[in-house]
């Protein structure tokens, strides 16, 4: 829980203007780079900026403005954003950026309508106005009960001791050139490399008509590395992430070069790459990223939105086979440092560990509020939101195949003519049909049993609950990737963790172009 | 529209920059109003009402650039930002690229690029217009029990511009949209199609009636499609289809992509890189266009550049610092929002119409007409295509049965340079545009 307000605003200012005149001074860099805006909540505390204008009381007057005319409903989301990033391309430091957003949103629900309005500027009278245009959804007058909201702990799914936004920024310009260096070291192919760097912090404060009340600080880092290899008019690029809901330590922990390196000898191994190919054949794909598959293939059509709309191939569907009995699919908020993890969604419903899938059959759906009163059921802790200038609709956290029995090289045995996805790439699908896809970044062609030579890039396509029905083989080795994954629906994007261990498919439909 | 104040204050706050240090300063004020309601089986599902405003500020010092946004407008939060963002503005790298454009010649013509009338549309006429079209879905075809939704909506913002060399600029911008997802069944199968009609004037969207009926069209002509097995055959993507590819391509014309040897495309320049039968034109100046605008993001005249010229490569696109680095002008190409640096965007990107009627589907004996695309599968460094698509079974010249569950693929510039049919069918719904094309052979990857 965040520490009570330590400072007044004056206070505070005064505070403010000492530091600036002691930057002049040549105060060491820790002070003079960190995020302005983080400076001043570290010295005020967390959220207390928001909770300065949206104390239990006036959220309790914006809330009873919200259902005036009636409604099942309602909740405020307010949110700012401490976010630094960095771009680096051909061996320079080419932008750095401070972004503050800050604004708030009030939702009015009544049954299946939402009414849905935002300020970006976050005062009492701005969201007494943002919750009158909000009920503007709701054709009736009726009464409302008090409102009263309440205070609630979050509990944490796991502790950051330092969190990354806080490491100075000199130490990220640092590490950015030396992933550079590693990058280029790799291998005289390297023509190229940029790297992208972000960190945030992300203040939210939640106030429902149910009378929750939460304030939550979420941490995230993300560093991407892409290397582009040219030889003998051939050109391939590589990718290495870093990164999740991490602390400063973590870059300790990893190698970055090591990463860096990785990805520009998988351009160079991609530069011999022939062609994929095309048709059905037994597909085996590699741990962690490789995940994408679940996530497209079942994980969206769970989502509570397609299932109360009856849209979602997967509607009606609980308690039936919808995999092979090998499966069990997990979504979980609180895996540790997971790109999908935190303590409480955006609705203020504590993120959950759920078993969407148990021996093949369905379990439990991926639910937000709205969809899970509509379905009788309860929130799984789903409800997600890109920022404050969006509602909330059910997705996905860190969703993964969970760990089998088999062993991982015993998978590849028997297969004549396959193919091995080593990493994947990007992926969609339509929850209607559930034909859904997705790319191969790094693929093989599997021999008699054996891994042998690189084919490049191709689309791999499926009906999901057929392409479920046959998994043949799940290994040991599972791995949730932590480190990449953002996914993208209703024009919202939120970062998400996928995993699986080693998973075998008796066929899939590879899209090369050698036939 | 922006509050007068936040203008005032942008300006304020991009002087204040000046004298603290930076050598040039450019400040960006977007401030947009939006609207949209979803409606299903007649009844409204979301009604979202959005105005929002926020700055960028870019600063330069000694060709070190730093940039900064926000959309708290509070004083004493845009002076301490603009006081570190300077201070971090030291630790980049000078770059000579790093300039910002001493220049702007507005174009004097009226663009057309916003319409009153999309302004004053209140959620009542817009949920009118959406359950227009809903009701002409269900009226076509008894298959059509549900829809996913109906969305209907109206956007405008107004841009505020100014730097160290240019006064204040500013334009205003609508935009009306119309989509329609409803969902076809039959037995147990569902097949949904969205169509979506997207416009600068009122006048010029579509009817509700028309966007509910293509959109039913469209659903029912998936029903019953099936895998086809694996073939070389030619393969003709429908208008929509080929803007959907087009678009994936854009980036290879990126200056920046290119000079960093991450586009297939770089070092062609002059070359015939697709069919004679292809012109590729990026136009930020064409009136009425989706991604028409008086300037770009970093105050660049937009332009008409034709980017590829009967298959030979003319032009890359360009922001100021990519021109720079290649020592041409800069093309207009500088696109962002007030949270976003300037990067090389399409402004109303599209492959011209065929000058000649070509009979795209009707000349083929066997193949595949593509009517939808799905995932990601252009790989624009390496120049590989695969992409997960459906649409319908070409034979003998006709269009004979549904097909999905399969994949096109083949490389890039093979594919380019073996387009033997454009289409006249050019229609501006989005800003990326394409009549259809005809690609001579592709990899179908389907069944066995």
């Amino acid at each position: 829980m965040p520490p009570e307000r330590s400072m007044s605003r004056r206070d505070f200012l005064r505070k403010g203007a000492l530091i600036t005149g002691a930057l002049a001074a040549g105060l060491p860099e820790a002070v003079s780079f960190l995020h302005p805006r983080i400076a001043e909540s570290a010295i005020m505390g967390i959220g207390q900026e928001l909770r300065d204008v949206l104390n239990e009381e006036t959220v309790n007057r914006i809330l009873q403005e919200a259902l005036a005319r009636g409604g099942d409903a309602a909740d405020l989301f307010a949110e700012q954003r401490f976010r630094t990033s960095i771009v680096l391309d051909s061996g320079k430091i080419d932008s750095v950026t401070y972004g503050y957003p800050r604004g708030a949103g009030v939702r009015v629900v009544r049954r299946n309508q939402t009414g849905y309005a935002f300020s970006d500027e976050v005062s009492y009278a701005s969201l007494l106005d943002t919750a009158r245009v909000a009920s503007g959804v709701v054709e009736t007058q009726s009464r409302t009960n008090p409102i009263d909201v309440t205070r609630r702990n979050i509990a944490q799914p796991f502790t950051l001791l330092n969190p990354e936004p806080l490491l100075v920024e000199a130490s990220k310009l640092d590490l950015l050139m030396r992933m550079d260096a590693a990058a280029r070291a790799a291998d005289s192919r390297i023509v190229s490399v940029r790297i992208e760097y972000l960190d945030e912090a992300r203040d939210i404060l939640i106030g429902t008509s149910e009378g929750i009340y939460v304030i939550d600080r979420q941490y995230f880092t993300s560093v991407s590395c892409f290397p582009a290899a040219q030889a003998g008019g051939k050109r391939a690029s590589g990718l290495g992430t870093l990164g999740g809901r991490v602390d400063a330590e973590y870059f300790t922990r990893v190698s970055p070069e090591g990463a860096a390196k990785a990805a520009s000898l998988q351009a160079v191994r991609l530069l011999d790459a022939g062609p994929a190919p095309a048709g059905p054949m037994p597909v085996v794909i590699a741990p962690g990223w490789g995940g994408v598959l679940i996530h497209e293939s079942l994980g969206h059509a769970l989502e509570g939105d397609g299932i109360r709309r009856g849209t979602s191939i997967l509607s009606g569907m609980q308690g039936m086979r919808v995999a092979s009995p090998l499966v069990r699919v997990v979504d979980d908020a609180r895996w540790p440092n997971g790109r999908g993890s935190y303590g409480v969604d955006d609705e203020g419903t504590p993120g959950q560990r759920t078993v969407a899938v148990e021996g093949g059959v369905l379990q439990s759906y991926l639910l937000d509020k709205q969809n899970g009163w509509l379905l009788t059921q309860r929130s799984t802790g789903n409800g997600r939101r890109m920022s404050y200038r969006n509602w909330p609709i059910p997705r996905m956290t860190n969703t993964y195949i969970d760990t089998g029995t088999s062993d991982p090289q015993s998978l590849l045995s028997g297969i004549t003519k396959g193919f091995y996805a080593a990493e994947l790439g990007g992926g969609s699908v339509e929850t209607t049909s559930g034909n859904f896809n997705f790319a191969v970044r790094e693929g093989y062609a599997i021999e008699n049993g054996k891994v042998t030579r690189p084919v490049r890039g191709a689309v791999l396509v499926g009906n999901s609950l057929e392409t479920m029905q046959r998994i043949e083989g799940i290994g040991t080795d599972l791995v949730v990737e932590l480190t990449r994954g953002t996914c993208g629906k209703d024009g919202q994007l939120v970062p998400v963790g996928v995993g699986q261990p080693t998973v075998r498919f008796s066929s899939i439909v590879v899209g090369g172009s050698s036939i | 529209m922006p509050r007068q104040s936040a203008v005032d204050l942008a300006e304020k706050v991009r002087v204040q920059a000046e004298r603290s240090g930076a050598q040039e300063a450019e400040v960006y004020v977007e401030a947009s109003t939006t609207t949209e309601v979803r409606i299903r089986q007649g009844q409204i599902e979301l009604l979202n009402q959005a105005a929002m405003q926020g700055i960028g500020l870019r600063l330069f010092r000694d060709r070190r650039m730093g940039f900064l946004y926000t959309t708290d407008l509070r004083d004493t939060v845009t002076n301490e930002l603009v006081n570190r963002t300077l201070a971090l503005t030291n630790q980049a790298t000078p770059r000579d690229e790093n300039k910002i454009p001493e220049f702007l010649t507005m174009s004097q013509a009226n663009l057309e690029i916003y319409d009153q009338a999309v302004a004053d549309l209140r959620a009542e006429d817009l949920v009118r217009l959406a359950r227009a079209a809903e009701d002409s879905a269900f009226a076509q075809d008894k298959r059509i029990q549900t829809t996913r939704d109906v969305r209907c909506g109206a956007s405008t913002v107004e841009i505020n511009f100014s730097n160290t060399f240019i006064g204040r600029q500013t334009f205003k911008a609508s935009v009306v949209w119309l989509a329609a997802t409803p969902i076809a069944t039959q037995g147990a199968q569902k097949r949904e199609a969205t169509y979506v009609d997207r416009k600068r004037f009122l006048a010029d969207l579509a009817r509700p009636e028309q966007v509910g009926q293509i959109a039913v069209e469209r659903a029912l002509a998936r029903l019953g499609a099936a895998s086809v097995p694996s073939a070389r055959v030619p393969v003709v993507f429908a208008s929509e289809a080929a803007g959907g590819f087009l678009g994936g391509l854009f980036q290879a014309f990126s200056g920046l992509n290119v000079v960093e040897q991450r586009s297939f495309l770089a070092g062609k320049l002059g070359q015939q890189i697709a069919s004679p039968l292809v012109t590729i034109v990026d136009d930020g100046t064409m009136r009425r266009g989706l991604g028409t605008r008086y300037f770009d993001g970093e105050g660049v005249q937009t332009h008409r550049t034709v980017v590829v010229d009967r298959g030979v490569l003319r032009q890359y696109l360009h922001t100021n610092a990519s021109a720079r680095r290649m020592n041409v002008p800069p093309t207009g190409n500088g696109i962002r929002s007030y949270d976003q640096l300037p990067a090389i965007g399409p402004t109303n990107f599209y492959v011209d119409n065929g000058s000649s009627t070509h009979k795209l589907v009707e000349e083929v004996p066997n193949g595949l007409y593509v009517t939808g695309l799905a995932g990601f599968g252009m790989d624009i460094v390496s120049g590989e295509y695969s992409q997960q698509v459906d649409g319908q079974w070409i034979e003998k010249g006709k269009l004979t049965k549904p097909v999905e569950g399969v994949t096109v693929a083949g490389r890039l510039d093979e594919m380019l340079l073996g387009i033997n049919g454009v289409g006249r069918d050019l229609e501006f719904r989005s800003n990326v545009a394409s009549p259809a094309l005809r690609f001579q052979s592709l990899t179908v990857g389907g069944s066995a």
